[in-house]
């Protein structure tokens, strides 16, 4: 994609994530082409569509697309995905003798499919099951981030009456794809805190002067923008390399960027930032739960020291 | 001659030239050795043409994008061959030398820095001025010898041994602040000059004072123009924060690569790895983004601070790590291993010292890229 075309397809985004939210949102996305424009032009179609979504607080099932995409099963359009369990990154099925037990969480759409597919690990590989959505338990979660509209997904099912059985070799592309656009969406998220701290500290006076003057409430703001763009480098790198260890540390430092934003931005406010008055607590919901989808800040960064401790060497990263 | 290229030629030419190389093995790793090595590793890279490439021909390079030398430099220290810190002052020095000497000065002197001819130091802190670096007060004065210069550096890295110094001076009233301060090079053996080291907590005498009596320096040994001294020393700091932050980060890269092989199993928890890999990730991200912006010809500002934040902290996660993995060694070992990851975890201490503090980049970023406004 061309500088000038990115710059319509950004604009169109984004006046469509200015209005819309969930199911209006999806139908949005559809109409102006996102879906088509996923596959032809995935890094731009990922990082800006959820860079929007993280810093204008707006949801929808775009992680859906992102999964078909990378998985690119061949199963109806109209299926949905089920997604990790809370915290994890492995698949949300496990095949046990004859039965498929299911655990793990879907996006606000899933309450409007009939089919979902649900990847399970198999001996050396992944495959995917189509699960009618009548045979899963669906609980609409309320939580941390009741506006996010994700769905918990349990049940378990009688193997031998699904069809068909694919299998996904590309689980872990999808995970990173996953965790790319979660990735992005956090930095969006981040970045919108710092800049509601950041006008507050200019416009909230005390002791006779902008709070901004202050060097704890300074060296707080310049903390957080170097978390967000630490995260942002690395997204940048893991697009670069396609490597999944990349997608993994990008999410991972996004995730607690986030987290280190909220602490910080929520200081900075004070008690307006405490109240349903200000914007602020959204924003900090939803990091939170970001951070434990498709693996958790916790998760990634101890599975990726377990790792260097068990090769016992770093990869090359970001080469010149 | 493209970055791939140049990559190929340098990784085996430092294959086949491995022996020449590598430090006498019966150095003992002082910084008198250190320095020894340095000038060989310059002088051979240079000879061999690697040192040159992406140095502007009119200094004696042969041309060529700056990631060359990101390369270059990167490749010296993953090898072990150099000492990033002492090795980068060269990527500090000399673009100040191209951007603000007499065409000529540059075109006799950097080449003599490449090739490991000399070495130059840096002279901008004094007993009274560190962070504040606009309120110094080494004195110099116009007389018809030149400029006559009197006054104290302090901490001046390598002093002891260089031949050169890119030094601030106060040409204007005690008060004139940023705007009364003048940049000169000046020969480090002229009379009225006298070098003390000092000795450090890492136990390498690094650094030194610089004591200036009357010392003269010919007016065309000025680096810009006469008051323009804090603009070099301004643009000389992004350059601190981007090439030779990238060889710092590919040092770091291999430092925590030997913990991973050295450390005994179970001394390091997983969780810990994990963190310190990714402060190293996010490094040389950054860090590359950085570099491809200095190769694609833009000026680099205020957002190094970022870079430099960056880097001081994955220094200290690193040794901090090495501390918790080797703890025995580094608390009573004396084998020399142990006493080179002692000195390194002491050394790491500095990182958020020089260059500007960790808290003055913090400063910087609020400033700058956060737009809070004057923090005074
Ligand atoms: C290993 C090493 C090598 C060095 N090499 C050189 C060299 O080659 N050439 C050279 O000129 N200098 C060199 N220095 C000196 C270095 O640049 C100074 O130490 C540094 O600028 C800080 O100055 P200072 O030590 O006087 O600390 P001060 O400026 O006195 O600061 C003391 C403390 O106060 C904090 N502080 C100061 N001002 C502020 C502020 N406005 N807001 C918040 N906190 C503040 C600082 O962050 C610091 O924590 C070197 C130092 C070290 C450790």
């Amino acid at each position: 994609m061309d500088g000038g075309d990115r710059d319509v397809f950004e604009r169109s985004l984004r006046h469509a994530v200015e209005t819309h939210s969930g199911g209006p949102l999806d139908a949005a996305l559809l109409e102006l082409g996102w879906t088509d424009a996923l596959a032809a032009h995935t890094h731009e179609a990922v990082s800006i569509l959820f860079e929007l979504e993280g810093s204008l607080h707006a949801s929808s099932s775009a992680l859906d697309h992102v999964l078909a995409c990378s998985l690119g099963l061949d199963v109806p359009p109209t299926a949905g995905y089920v997604l990790p369990p809370l915290g994890r990154r492995s698949p949300p099925g496990a095949v046990d003798g004859a039965h498929l037990a299911v655990r793990g969480l879907g996006t606000a759409g899933l309450l409007a499919r009939e089919t979902t597919v649900v990847v399970a690990r198999a001996v050396n590989t992944e495959v995917a099951f189509l699960v009618p959505a009548a045979d899963l338990v669906l609980r609409p979660v309320r939580g941390m981030d009741p506006e996010l509209g994700l769905v918990e997904v349990s049940g378990t099912v009688a193997k031998d009456a699904l069809r068909p059985e694919v299998v996904a070799p590309s689980w872990p592309a999808a995970v990173a794809l996953a965790q790319l656009a979660l990735g992005h969406q956090l930095v969006g998220a981040a970045r919108t805190m710092l800049e509601l701290a950041r006008r507050h500290a200019l416009e909230r006076v005390q002791f006779g002067q902008p709070i901004s003057g202050f060097q704890a409430v300074r060296h707080r703001l310049a903390e957080t923008l170097v978390a967000i763009e630490s995260a942002e480098a690395v997204l940048g790198a893991a697009w670069e390399d396609g490597s999944p260890t990349t997608a993994a540390v990008a999410k991972a430092l996004a995730g607690r960027g986030a987290r280190t934003a909220a602490r910080h931005c929520q200081q900075v406010l004070a008690g307006i930032g405490f109240t349903t008055e200000h914007e602020f607590h959204h924003y900090a919901r939803r990091a939170l739960v970001l951070d434990e989808l498709f693996g958790s800040s916790r998760s990634l960064t101890r599975e990726l020291g377990t790792e260097l401790l068990a090769t016992r060497r770093l990869p090359d990263f970001a080469p010149l | 001659m493209d970055l791939d290229e140049f990559r190929r030629s340098l990784d085996d030419w430092l294959d086949q030239n491995e022996h020449d190389l590598r430090a006498d093995p019966a150095a003992k790793d002082t910084l008198d050795d250190q320095m020894a090595q340095l000038a060989k590793v310059k002088r051979l890279t240079y000879e061999a043409g690697f040192m040159r490439r992406g140095w502007p021909e009119r200094v004696g390079g042969l041309g060529g994008s700056s990631l060359l030398r990101a390369y270059l430099g990167e490749a010296l220290t993953s090898r072990g061959l150099v000492e990033p810190g002492i090795y980068s002052l060269t990527e500090v020095l000399a673009p100040t030398m191209i951007d603000y000497a007499r065409p000529e000065l540059a075109a006799t002197m950097v080449p003599r820095l490449l090739r490991g001819d000399e070495t130059w130091c840096q002279g901008f802190s004094e007993p009274g001025t560190g962070s504040n670096l606009a309120s110094l007060s080494c004195r110099a004065t116009r007389t018809e010898d030149g400029w006559s210069v009197t006054g104290q550096k302090v901490w001046t890295s390598l002093a002891q041994y260089a031949d050169r110094c890119v030094l601030l001076t106060r040409t204007g009233d005690a008060d004139s602040a940023h705007r009364g301060i003048t940049a000169l090079f000046v020969d480090m053996d002229s009379p009225g000059i006298v070098v003390r080291p000092i000795e450090t907590m890492h136990g390498a005498p690094e650094f030194s004072e610089v004591f200036f009596d009357g010392v003269v320096v010919p007016f065309e040994r000025t680096l810009g123009e006469e008051g323009q001294g804090w603009s070099v020393a301004m643009d000389l700091l992004p350059y601190e924060r981007s090439t030779a932050l990238w060889h710092r980060a590919a040092y770091l890269q291999q430092r925590l690569g030997s913990l991973l092989q050295a450390a005994p199993p179970g001394e390091l928890e997983p969780a810990d790895v994990g963190e310190v890999a990714q402060l190293l990730y996010a490094l040389r991200a950054r860090s590359r983004s950085t570099q491809r912006r200095l190769a694609a010809g833009e000026r680099l500002g205020p957002e190094t601070s970022i870079d430099k934040v960056l880097v001081a902290t994955a220094e200290q996660a690193v040794f901090d790590l090495v501390a918790d993995g080797l703890a025995t060694g580094v608390a009573v070992g004396d084998d020399p291993a142990s006493e080179r990851w002692r000195r390194e975890f002491l050394y790491s201490r500095a990182a958020t010292i020089y260059g500007g503090t960790a808290e003055i980049q913090r400063n910087i970023i609020a400033r700058r890229l956060l737009d809070l406004g004057s923090d005074r």
